[in-house]
């Protein structure tokens, strides 16, 4: 169940928030997991199994190390045992098909690569329970004693299936105690519909413009319509998750929890190592602390430097799918930071602002074009069209037929990608009593207006994807 | 974009929340309680089914998929918000909604695809053509042109389309079928009359009556006058397929005007149902949403139409699409009976049909150029 469709919106989530606010406290968690299982369960009723496995194998290491993990080798063997098997499973469920025809291309080979369908959200709360057994060793938190509460953390509906990744340290204490406001309710509810409104009536639209440009035949795409198509697909993936992790923490508000901020405008970002300071936090934050820091990250001379970065960006970019276009896209990555840093970073940022924008908004949109086309072939042909290799032309009448029809849309989403809404918060703060109660009531009927219009398009619209599912 | 900071006022934003709230239940309440419809008129669909779980489904999930459409489906003012979405839509400057230009004046244009089909079309025209005795017998395919083409005028600037026209010539050529071409035709009727229907894919009587105009250039036959026909405006309200894509509840509808000839004695038999009636309408349609059902009562795989005053003897085989059954009130005057074939639905083959009924003197294939290629009848044409 994606968060903008109708069962969801008009009888999943104020269900399940009655019923959470009905009980006492301690029912809350309990009824939080079942609503979470449910959510589960809806999109993979089989593989809510392996969820509960992995949850309770974290669980009992996490309870283990705690109880007979008195020496260093001894955490060390929990650890291990946790992160192998957690790892293991992840390897097999998402990358068992992808590295045997990998190695059926590489060796000519003729293995049957095996059919797994990939179980949802699997990358996220592996994610999760690893950040939990990782910091137990390293004696960052206390050992959760429930289970019930150790499973509500990793299950949690909000974040389950498309992050943020929560870390454990972030939540044991609201886990076991926690206020729940009427103002973290509107917080949250008003959130949740700033997502709901960039999902549904942005991401959507973007979305649906890349769909016709990329299925476009041969000589019927122009330099300027691949640009244009890579455009509203970055806009599309951008609405898309950032929209996700908008409606996640306005749920999380709204249960009384507070998950860390996931997107700061990445479109805006002034270097490609901004950009990564801005774009799915959680992710880059996580490899950080839990891989590129652990090896040493820049203090061990520039050649373990270099190899940290390599290793981090290979593995983001095969966190991102089981394809190669994926890991293509991490090392694209990899070694534009690397370029930064060591090359043209001082040079950059001595450079004028708007050309620092420039350079990186091109760097993320030609990024995500590998990122968006997992066919090598399909790939190279769409990569050659941005260059003119292939294209009908610098420019045609179908490129301004697109811009006629979805030009607004578009600009919208651009100006929406800077940070527009800050700026306006900040000056609303300063704004005299009557201007501030009569901005408060037009942004109030705007917010009305587009929950009408976004119900509009969760009724009629079959174009609904959540990019973010795959991974 | 518009969210929580903006709105510092307290009691404003107390309001606000509560409506949210307030909304999101009813809606709720009200899509439980109220009583459900099976069609959606408007769409011209029927609407999900309530599904009944089983542990198959709900294993692999089928059944909340289909409670998900369910939900959808009998969502409370369903019709108001699918025809706001596509009022905004066009509002924002979108041109084609759910695949439909919205043309100028009002139209409602379906575009024409890259087609898939046409070598397949053309070895199948060509083998039926192969089997007529055409000494005896004088055989046409006129493929029509529809409104992308015609009103490429009232299209939306860029608005990217295949060529119908390259497309017809192609199978003309290809199969050697004598052609009639009523693209000029058509271009020359634009300006006397309303030649396609704004909300539906078919042509208008008078867009008939241009085809009727060019197949008797060809045939050398002397054609009816409008003026000498009854005219009747039978609706004003027909809101037709392309109305039903786009949704956009206050789109301009359409009139219905069909023609009759008074010196016509018709005796229409519908072969499937053996119905007998003196019209080639079924007014009752009128009352339903497809109106244009209403000329030849929709679909049949055979119907034979007799005319006792008709001005020869000669009868006519009409292998035909949807687009043929508004032409058909034209083309009764100078056959004395014609057979109506819907390939879709005929199974027995026309070429046999042929074979058991000596008398037929004219064949006329009639397609229209956009339902051509997606046309599951061409194949029973052989």
């Amino acid at each position: 169940m994606v968060f903008s469709c109708i069962p969801f919106v008009f009888f999943f989530l104020p269900l399940c928030l009655l019923l959470y606010y009905a009980v006492p406290f301690s029912w809350k968690n309990g009824t939080l997991l079942f609503f979470s299982l449910l959510f589960y369960a809806w999109g993979e009723p089989l593989y809510i199994l392996l969820m509960l496995f992995s949850t309770l194998l974290d669980y009992t290491n996490g309870r283990l190390m705690e109880r007979f993990g008195t020496t260093g080798p001894r955490r060390a063997f929990f650890l291990c045992c946790s992160v192998c098997i957690n790892l293991s499973i992840l390897a097999f469920f998402k990358y068992a098909g992808f590295a045997v025809s990998s190695v059926n291309g590489i060796l000519g080979t003729q293995f049957a690569a095996p059919q797994i369908h990939l179980p949802v959200g699997i990358s996220f709360y592996t994610f999760q329970t690893m950040s939990y057994i990782i910091d137990l060793y390293r004696g960052r938190i206390k050992a959760e004693r429930s289970y019930i509460s150790y499973l509500t953390y990793v299950s949690m509906f909000p974040q389950l299936v498309a992050g943020p990744i929560v870390r454990f340290s972030d939540i044991q204490a609201r886990l076991h105690s926690r206020e729940i406001t009427f103002a973290a309710f509107e917080q949250g509810l008003l959130r949740f519909m700033m997502g709901l409104f960039k999902k549904v009536l942005i991401a959507n639209q973007a979305g649906a413009l890349w769909e016709e440009i990329r299925v476009l035949g041969v000589g019927e795409t122009s330099v300027a319509t691949a640009w244009l198509g890579a455009l509203s697909f970055t806009l599309q993936l951008y609405f898309d998750f950032s929209a996700y992790s908008d409606m996640a923490i306005g749920m999380g508000k709204m249960l009384g929890f507070d998950y860390n901020e996931n997107f700061r405008y990445p479109l805006a970002a002034v270097s490609v190592t901004d950009f990564w300071r801005r774009w799915h936090i959680s992710l880059s934050t996580w490899f950080r602390d839990y891989v590129y820091i652990p090896l040493g990250g820049n203090r061990k001379g520039i050649p373990r430097h270099l190899f940290n970065i390599a290793l981090v960006w290979f593995l983001t970019g095969l966190w991102h799918g089981a394809s190669w276009n994926f890991v293509l896209w991490g090392v694209y990555y990899g070694v534009l930071l690397i370029l930064e840093k060591y090359i043209w970073g001082k040079a950059l940022e001595k450079a004028p602002r708007p050309f620092r924008h420039i350079y990186t908004f091109l760097i993320v949109v030609f990024g995500f074009v590998i990122f968006a086309i997992t066919d090598a072939g399909e790939l190279r042909n769409y990569i050659g069209l941005l260059f003119s290799c292939g294209a009908s032309g610098w420019f045609d009448t179908r490129f301004l037929w697109y811009l006629d029809n979805y030009g607004p849309v578009l600009l919208l989403a651009c100006v929406l990608a800077c940070p527009v809404y800050p700026w306006i918060c900040q000056k609303a703060a300063t704004l005299s009593r009557g201007k501030s109660r009569l901005l408060s009531a037009f942004a109030a009927i705007a917010v009305l207006l587009l929950f009408v219009l976004s119900t509009a398009y969760m009724v009629s619209d079959t174009y609904n994807p959540f990019l973010y599912f795959r991974f | 974009m518009i969210g929580d900071a903006i709105i510092t006022n307290a009691i404003i934003r107390k309001t606000l929340v509560c409506l949210l709230c307030a909304g999101v239940l009813c809606l709720s309440a009200h899509l439980v309680l109220s009583p459900k419809k099976d069609y959606s008129e408007n769409e011209n669909r029927y609407l999900a089914p309530f599904p009944t779980p089983s542990l198959e489904t709900v294993l692999d999930g089928e059944f909340m998929d289909a409670l998900s459409d369910w939900l959808a489906d009998h969502f409370p003012r369903r019709d108001f918000f699918v025809g706001l979405k596509s009022g905004v839509e066009i509002a924002s400057g979108r041109r084609c909604v759910n695949r439909i230009y919205v043309a100028e004046d009002d139209y409602l244009i379906e575009p024409y695809d890259r087609p898939q089909n046409t070598e397949r079309i053309t070895d199948t025209l060509r083998h039926f053509y192969e089997k007529i005795d055409t000494d005896r017998i004088d055989l046409h395919l006129m493929l029509v042109p529809t409104a992308v083409t015609v009103y490429s005028d009232k299209l939306p600037a860029y608005a990217p389309s295949c060529d119908q026209l390259e497309t017809a010539r192609a199978i003309y050529d290809a199969t050697g079928i004598p052609a009639i071409d009523c693209t000029q035709r058509l271009l020359d009727g634009a300006s006397q009359g309303q030649l396609y229907y704004r909300t539906d894919h078919h042509w208008t009587t008078f867009g008939a009556y241009q085809g009727y105009l060019a197949y008797c250039d060809t045939k050398g036959l002397t054609p009816l006058a409008l003026t000498s026909l009854t005219a009747r405006t039978v609706t004003e309200d027909f809101a037709g397929t392309l109305y039903s894509k786009i949704n956009d509840y206050g789109h301009r509808r359409d009139e219905i005007t069909v023609y009759t000839n008074p010196e016509d004695t018709l005796t229409v038999t519908y072969l499937d149902t053996g119905e007998v009636t003196d019209s080639l309408y079924n007014f009752d349609y009128l009352e339903e949403k497809d109106k244009y059902s209403l000329f030849l009562n929709n679909i049949h795989p055979l119907i034979v139409i007799e005319n006792t005053s008709a001005a020869s003897q000669d009868e006519l085989m009409l292998v035909k699409d949807s687009y043929a059954n508004s032409m058909v009130p034209f083309l009764a005057h100078h056959y004395r009976k014609i057979y109506v074939f819907d390939t879709r639905y005929y199974r027995d083959g026309p070429s046999s049909f042929l074979d058991d009924h000596e008398t037929v003197t004219d064949i006329l294939l009639l397609y229209n150029l956009n339902t051509l290629d997606g046309d599951t009848g061409i194949r029973g044409i052989y």
